[in-house]
């Protein structure tokens, strides 16, 4: 086995070991935990408004669907669906940060269902409306934190929903 | 003794404000005074060109020009002013393939969002602490992907408990 695993490389590669220029800068002793609390506050205190943003990628979500449902075979489906994940992208990555957990855990189950999906047939034109109406409710009813029990409540019944289409499209029931 | 970070200059590439702001903050709050902005990847690199920052941190979905783009460019424009310049790329994505993809343009650290003040430390530390060596091939250039070279590995075949623990070394 070994004779093929020592032959000698085809291709050449170079390794180069640039100067740690940061570290010469920086020294050597981390950050003490008062400064790490100190920037974790910040977050957790921050009081940047989400709602007009979060209102902006929703519109844009909107958008995405509505060219979605205009979807023809020919079309490039990673295109297509590219105008759906970047929106939901970006409320998945800053609901968390701006005290909306579950914008982000929604978020979340969304891009996970336009990852795997084939097309954007009705079946999941209706889901990924269903996410948007939802994550709107959210924001409407400035929903913070993970939403305590509705919150799962409400996640389970997207998931459940996501998961009765993968089942409908393998042809079970 | 702190790290000093006074002296660190770091170029934030984020087309959303209030999170621009807040990065800023926090990176303020680290000690780091010297701070650069841009909206998108193009602005961004015309940024590092003219400040050539220390780190770059920087989103991954940004219109019309993306975080993968921006360090694309970094690392294989003539005029990048630094091809080595370590960048931290921020994304809500978490897939193998999306990050991935991040590793095979050459970023050096990816960091989920939404992150806590620790998560952003232990990635700059990492940048400072354990730098990687670059390598340079017929498709590649940037930090060397394997995290881990095993030492004693001679085949094709490694245990299931090595794939866990590089997906995990992946993401951080």
């Amino acid at each position: 086995m070994d004779i093929y695993f020592n032959q000698k490389r085809r291709r050449k590669a170079e390794f180069i070991r640039p100067p740690n220029h940061l570290k010469e800068k920086v020294g050597s002793g981390g950050l003490s935990d008062d400064i790490l609390d100190k920037a974790q506050r910040l977050l957790e205190e921050n009081t940047q408004d989400f709602e007009p943003l979060a209102v902006m990628y929703l519109d844009t979500l909107l958008q995405g669907i509505d060219r979605a449902k205009g979807f023809v075979p020919s079309e490039d489906v990673e295109y297509i669906l590219s105008f759906l994940i970047y929106p939901t992208m970006q409320l998945k990555a800053n609901g968390g940060m701006f005290h909306y957990q579950l914008i982000t855990k929604i978020a979340d189950r969304l891009i996970q269902f336009l990852e795997v999906i084939e097309e954007p047939d009705i079946g999941a034109i209706e889901i990924i409306l269903a996410f948007h109406t939802t994550m709107r409710a959210v924001i409407q009813g400035k929903i913070k934190g993970e939403g305590g029990e509705h919150g799962q409540e409400v996640l389970n019944a997207l998931e459940s929903a996501c998961s009765r289409y993968f089942r409908r499209n393998r042809g079970e029931n | 003794m702190n790290y000093q970070f006074d002296k660190v200059s770091v170029l934030v590439v984020e087309d959303n404000q209030p999170m621009l702001e807040l990065m800023k903050s926090i990176l303020t709050t680290f000690g780091i005074t010297e701070i650069y902005s841009a909206k998108n990847g193009d602005e961004g690199f015309k940024a590092f060109c003219t400040h050539k920052p220390d780190l770059v941190i920087s989103d991954w979905m940004m219109r019309p020009v993306d975080g993968i783009s921006l360090t694309r460019r970094i690392r294989n424009d003539p005029s990048s002013p630094n091809q080595f310049s370590p960048v931290i790329l921020m994304s809500g994505f978490t897939e193998k393939r999306r990050v991935m993809q991040a590793r095979d343009v050459g970023v050096t650290e990816f960091l989920v969002k939404p992150f806590n003040a620790r998560d952003l430390y232990r990635r700059i530390s990492s940048i400072i602490e354990k730098p990687r060596q670059f390598v340079r091939s017929e498709d590649f250039f940037g930090p060397d992907r394997r995290r881990k070279v095993p030492d004693d590995f001679s085949g094709p075949h490694r245990r299931i408990e090595d794939k866990v623990k590089e997906n995990q070394a992946l993401i951080g």
